[in-house]
């Protein structure tokens, strides 16, 4: 059995990080905090199962045009949902604008794909089913690919400098002669990548499902807050940190109380640590 | 009165509405009235506080659970309607309050959220309490008595509690709270400088708009007749938060009607009925990209008029005396020994200044030498890491912002912060918020307490106006106004203060050499009426021309200090700063 | 014209105008206006999209024939996508506005207990097809008449075949965190322990948990020798079988329909991993060992053959649909009248009716119409169709033949399930969450 929790509760957990990168990704590139995160996720997990089994594309290729498409919903959000209300940021209208977003793609893919969960290709046929089957390791490799990849974009890219000066400090960065809006723009077709890894490599295990959206939309913004706004590496621990624990209540104390165990944590850590328990250091407000 | 008007035919029509006849559309009219019961006290928080308060539908479930509850005698013995009723207002006002609180110490998309998860887990309670819910298979809701068990008899108690929660929450929205609420929105560091205690002001509205919700909710039960956890949507929620936007931030009517469209318009469309949530969404989207005023901005056609072009701001200090009447402040303003730094570098590094009552204190330097932080530290927006700031034997170290405002300690900002939608008039107003006397409640039933206090309130920013020579765009909306004008804005709002000492953050700039003039002929007369005044200025003939003493900052510490003479002397200054 | 899943909406549109136009109550040709409340869209839409089809194959097919007595039926259609506020708003628009003379749905079992006291009020002849038992009660809702089992019944049955087919006694019992799920699984406890069978585990599995396994193991820990479960989660149902297979345990899985739907099939990891589970089925709407549907049955698939596409759907739900306008219809061909008082008072006199889903019989004192006896179990895997074979252990009885339904339903020789007295069915609690629809 714990072998099971375990299993189960560190995929999960990889692919709550993984929207938790999202998250992150989005915000570091335009301060803004965007509901279509979890979005993006279930799109992954969706197309990747429209491109290889209703289409019957191979499955590499079908992965490079899940992640295209994802990238795509990036920059659409940005151009559609963040970028016009970047001038209100305190106004917060981005939390109005990305939610309607975000429920247009739900409702879109409810309509037009199905309301039913339906089956994701099976990617490489590793394992039977038990706690080494693919579907467990597959989310894990690809957080740990995602987050070597990141790590190696920010640190030794120029490219990836470019994102770190617009997130430390934009009007420097624009000063200094950054493409800021492009860079804004590449942030979220990069977010949108990084959700549509997170859908395509946990397709086996949450299958491809419309409602998939909203409730990795919650569970990928608890590690954000608990781990700290931008913080990737606050979100890596602090989504298996939830995996492990949603799994374990699961089999616990069962269903129904488990989300309530989540939720109720996860309020009283936001409330004792706004900042998040890896929190940055206090902003300027005036 | 002439606002009134609208509101009058809103409901003469609902009221001669089941007189046509149609059991249907009555049905349908009970239902907007329900919907504008909650939506009128949410509308509080979320068009006038901007909370976004995504998860309501949360209080509407509660309510309808609680009543129904209550009334089947599923917990104790079984209670009558009415009580019911209001035993459900009470406990939505708890959690109302419950739900909101993490509003006052979370980011706004972090509440967002949370009242999201809050609606998930009221359904999964209901879902697993069997005893008492029925679990999914729900309970039916409260039956009234006579007269309210037919379709008009309930219609018309349903139309009554709209009627009523628009009028007391249109008399909120016209008060102080109204007003504070907005600052809390838009200027919500004015609003601490001001005196406001957002926790109080949140912790009342949500306790009001829990209440209201979750009355909302038990009229719910009555006319779903019965409840299952499946009738409280995501989509209810939505319908809720879109109502208020649509019909505008900040308004009442706007929200109104935007209620009455969102519960009538799917009755048109039924065919698109699948596709609603998704015409929500894109309805939601377009007004935040287009209209983010909505419809009250649509009929705000006064607002439409174009202001004369060529008018000048003719202050009139000889009316201060009417405002400044409390003579000299008997204390002055002391920082000693301040420190403090962002991520490891100085902005103050061991400051003393003291600012005297009847003086005007300049401060002056370079960019980045520590003016603004310093007046930010007296204003408490940061704690210094060592020394202390003191007024006369308080300690002021520790005490939070808004208690500045009641020692007396006004200020105004560098970029001006108003509140664009509320009128030049209401933003003065705002400046007074801690002077009422009238509570919450009286507020709502506009008792002669809170009549008096707004009578004060207008005169007092009439006159304050006056003093700025503002008087004649009063009415008019504050995001319409010039540069300056906001500035001479800020002053009166300070004024309203009463302040013993007034902190003025750059207000010269962007004035041109008139304006500049009548200013410190303005400040000048203010000290003279008693008030400390401390004054960060580039323009440094104004410093020079009205300063009793002036402190030039380099690199958070004092470069210099003494009477304009005496730094105009200053050869370290001369070269480093003045450049002449 | 072939109806399949897409294709309804936009008949569904054309049919929307009819309640816009008020009507007066009553004209010589005026034509026979039948509510059908269904949740066509929305994420609990299957059942109602295979009803509609019986729904509109049954009153194209009459108004072709002439219609009734002269009249024409003419469906007044409105989606309410499960929500029950929806379902309110259209239930008082039929009653009020399109003055309907009779009302087929809601669908969803919440959108059913919200409505059936507005359609009482409006003596609103309502057929309904759904499970939840309080729906059904002559004194309170004289006007309601169930052509479906109810909750109660199902447990019965599914009791009986596993304590008397499989001679299983005890078993584990699993359901969703969803309301029905809940009710369902508690309800069927309760009725399971009464019969004497016992329940070594039950459960409330959170359908989005992406590993099931730790509940199997206590499951199996526990000895269980069968496991009922109680979801619509199709997604939730193949992990359970996908793990039943992993961990090499034999048993079989009985419950709910929903494990028969195709949605199912394409969800397992192996076709086996479907095998020997066995869903709530119903006789007329199953093959026998013969591999045969019963002949009134037969005759009917073979009618729609090419006109209504049964692949993606089930039988029984067009069989059920279909048998909703053939009673409005035959309630105003008896009687001459379209009234409320007509129709309810012929549906209260109804012996053994023979429909395609069931043979209905209603009395002024019992409005549940389907009898026991008529509920079988189905292997999950084996649609054809949109139809089942029986599952193991079921000697034919022989499905009633037109007619003599009276007789043979009442006294099923060889039939291994004991028929019921419906009239303890009301008492019990109800079951059934809105979302599970049928």
């Amino acid at each position: 059995m714990l072998a099971s929790i375990l299993a189960s509760g560190l995929a999960i957990g990889a692919v709550y990080a993984l929207i938790g990168i999202t998250y992150n990704t989005m915000y570091t590139a335009s301060r803004v905090m965007s509901f279509t995160a979890g979005q993006l996720g279930m799109l992954g997990g969706v197309l990747g199962s429209l491109f290889i089994l209703r289409l019957g594309l191979p499955a590499a290729i079908g992965f490079v045009v899940t992640l295209i498409a994802c990238a795509a919903i990036g920059v659409v959000t940005e151009i559609v949902a963040v970028r016009p209300v970047l001038g209100k940021l305190d106004q917060h209208l981005y939390v109005l604008s990305t939610l309607a977003f975000a429920l247009m793609i739900q409702q879109v893919t409810a309509i037009e794909w199905s309301t039913e969960p339906q089956p994701f290709p099976r990617l490489l046929g590793i394992g039977n089913g038990g706690p080494w089957d693919e579907k467990f390791w597959l989310p894990l490799v690809a957080c740990a690919a995602v987050t070597g990849g990141l790590e190696f974009l920010y640190r030794r890219t120029l490219v990836g400098r470019a994102f770190l000066a617009i997130s430390e400090d934009n009007f420097a960065a624009r000063a200094l002669g950054l493409p800021e809006r492009n860079l804004r723009m590449a942030s979220y077709a990069l977010a949108g990548v990084v959700g549509g890894i997170a859908g395509f490599a946990s397709g086996e295990l949450l299958l491809a499902f419309f409602a998939n959206g909203a409730m990795l939309n919650f569970y990928g913004f608890v590690p954000v807050a608990l781990g700290g706004l931008g913080n990737n590496r606050g979100a890596i621990i602090g989504g298996i940190a939830l995996g492990l624990f949603q799994q374990a209540a699961n089999f616990t104390v069962g269903g129904v109380f488990s989300s309530v165990a989540v939720f109720v944590v996860f309020i009283v850590v936001l409330l004792a640590a706004p900042q998040g328990l890896f929190g940055s250091s206090r902003a300027r407000r005036v | 009165m002439r606002s009134m008007f609208p509101f009058l035919i809103v409901f003469g029509l609902a009221a001669v509405l089941p007189f046509t006849g149609s059991d249907y559309w009555t049905l349908i009219a009970t239902r907007a009235a329900i919907y504008w019961v909650l939506v009128s006290g949410l509308n509080l928080a979320v068009g006038f506080g901007g909370q976004l308060a995504i998860g309501y539908v949360a209080l509407l479930t509660l309510g309808a659970y609680t009543a129904s509850v209550l009334v089947a005698g599923n917990l104790g013995p079984a209670w009558p309607a009415f009580p019911a009723l209001g035993a459900a207002g009470v406990v939505g006002a708890v959690a109302g309050v419950i739900i909101g609180l993490p509003a006052l110490r979370l980011r706004t998309f972090y509440f967002a959220m949370t009242t999201l998860g809050f609606a998930t887990i009221l359904t999964q309670v209901a879902l697993a309490w069997q005893g008492v819910t029925g679990g999914g298979i729900g309970l039916p809701g409260p039956t009234l008595p006579a007269p309210f068990d037919t379709g008009p008899g309930f219609y018309f108690l349903c139309l009554a509690f709209a009627a009523f929660c628009t009028w007391i929450t249109a008399n909120v929205a016209h008060s102080r709270f109204g007003r504070a609420l907005v600052a809390i929105r838009d200027a919500e560091v004015a609003a601490e400088a001001i005196g406001i205690s957002k926790p109080a002001l949140l912790v009342t509205v949500f306790l009001f708009s829990g209440a209201t919700a979750a009355i909302a909710g038990g009229l719910f039960a009555t006319l779903q007749s019965y409840i299952t956890p499946d009738a409280f949507t995501f989509d209810l929620s939505v319908l809720f938060f879109i109502a208020i936007l649509i019909g505008g931030r900040g308004s009442i009517l706007g929200p109104l009607l935007g209620t009455i469209i969102l519960t009538v318009l799917p009755e048109f469309a039924a065919p698109l009925v699948a596709w609603s949530t998704f015409l929500y969404a894109a309805l939601l989207l377009i007004i935040v990209l287009v209209i983010p005023g909505g419809i009250a901005d649509l009929l705000d056609f006064a607002n439409r008029r174009p202001l004369e072009r060529n008018r000048a701001i003719i202050p009139r200090p000889e009316l201060l005396a009417e405002i400044l009447d409390h003579g000299a402040a008997r204390a002055t303003i002391d920082l000693r020994g301040v420190v403090l730094s962002f991520g490891g570098v100085r902005a103050i590094d061991g400051l003393d200044l003291q600012i005297e009552p009847r003086q005007v204190h300049g401060l002056i330097g370079p960019n980045g030498s520590g003016k603004t932080t310093t007046l930010n530290v007296i204003s408490g927006y940061y704690r210094p890491e060592h020394g202390t700031v003191g007024l006369g034997d308080v300690d002021l170290s520790h005490q939070p912002t808004q208690a500045r405002a009641g020692l007396g300690i006004a200020r105004t900002f560098q970029t001006p912060r108003l509140i664009g939608e509320a009128s030049v008039l209401q933003n003065v107003m705002i400046g007074g918020s801690i002077n009422g006397t009238a509570s919450f409640a009286e507020s709502l039933l506009t008792l002669p307490r809170h009549r008096r206090d707004e009578r004060r309130l207008r005169a007092q920013a009439t006159l304050a106006l006056r003093v700025v020579g503002l008087e004649s765009l009063a009415a008019v909306r504050a995001d319409r106004l010039q540069h300056s004008e906001l500035r001479f804005m800020e002053i009166a709002r300070a004024l309203m203060l009463h302040p013993t000492f007034i902190l003025l953050d750059e207000p010269a700039a962007g004035l041109s050499t008139d304006e500049i003039k009548r200013l410190g002929e303005l400040i000048k007369r203010i000290s003279q009426r008693g008030t400390g005044v401390l004054l960060v200025e580039h323009h440094a003939d104004l410093i020079f021309d009205i300063c009793d003493t002036v402190t030039v900052l380099n690199l958070g510490r004092e470069l210099a200090a003494g009477t304009p003479s005496d730094i105009r002397a200053h050869k370290e200054v001369v070269s480093a700063y003045l450049g002449a | 014209m072939t109806l399949t899943r897409r294709g309804f909406t936009l008949a569904a549109a054309g049919s929307l105008a009819a309640p816009f136009v008020a009507r007066p109550a009553f004209a010589d040709n005026e034509p026979i206006r039948v509510g059908w409340l269904a949740a066509l869209t929305g994420p609990s839409s299957a059942p109602a999209i295979g009803f509609d089809r019986g729904v509109r194959y049954a009153t194209d097919l009459i108004n072709a024939a002439g219609g009734v007595k002269g009249r024409k039926i003419e469906l007044v259609v409105r989606d309410t996508q499960g929500d029950p506020t929806k379902a309110v708003n259209a239930v008082q628009d039929m009653v009020s506005r399109a003055k309907v003379h009779a009302i087929y749905g809601p669908t969803n079992s919440g959108e059913a207990l919200a409505t059936t006291p507005i359609m009482a009020r409006g003596k609103m002849p309502n057929l309904h097809p759904g499970f939840v038992d309080s729906l059904i009660d002559p004194t309170k809702f004289p006007n309601a008449f169930r052509m479906a089992p109810s909750n109660s019944q199902i447990n019965e049955a599914v009791a009986n075949y596993c304590l008397q087919i499989q001679k299983v006694t005890e078993v584990a019992v699993l359901g969703d965190t969803t309301g029905y799920g809940v009710s369902a699984v508690t309800d069927f406890v309760t009725l399971f322990k009464q019969k004497g069978g016992t329940v070594v585990y039950q459960a409330q599995i959170d359908a989005t948990q992406p590993d099931v396994t730790p509940d199997m193991l206590r499951a199996r820990n526990a000895n269980a020798k069968a496991i009922v479960i109680w979801s619509v989660s199709t997604g939730m149902e193949a992990r359970l079988m996908n793990t039943r297979t992993t961990l090499n345990w034999d048993i079989p899985f009985l419950g709910h329909p929903a494990m028969g739907s195709g949605e199912v099939g394409h969800l397992v990891d192996k076709p086996e991993n479907w095998s020997k589970v066995y869903i709530l089925g119903f006789k007329n709407c199953s093959f026998g060992a013969d591999g045969k549907l019963p002949p009134r049955t037969q005759a009917f698939v073979d009618k729609i053959k090419g006109k209504i596409e049964l692949k993606d759907t089930i039988l029984w739900w067009v069989a059920c649909g279909y048998d909703a306008i053939d009673l409005i219809a035959k309630a105003v061909d008896a009687t001459g009248s379209s009234s409320s008082e007509a129709i309810i008072g012929h549906w209260n006199t109804l012996k053994s009716y023979p429909g395609l889903y069931a043979d209905y019989a209603w009395s002024a004192t019992q409005h549940n119409g389907f009898p026991t006896d008529e509920i079988v179990m189905s292997e999950a895997n084996s649609q054809t169709d949109g139809a089942y074979k029986l599952a193991p252990g079921y000697t034919i009885c022989g499905p009633s033949p037109q007619g003599e339904g009276e007789k043979s339903r009442r006294e099923p020789k060889d039939c291994p399930i004991e028929e019921v007295m419906m009239s303890a069915v009301t008492t019990l609690r109800a079951v059934a969450h809105p979302r599970a629809a049928v």
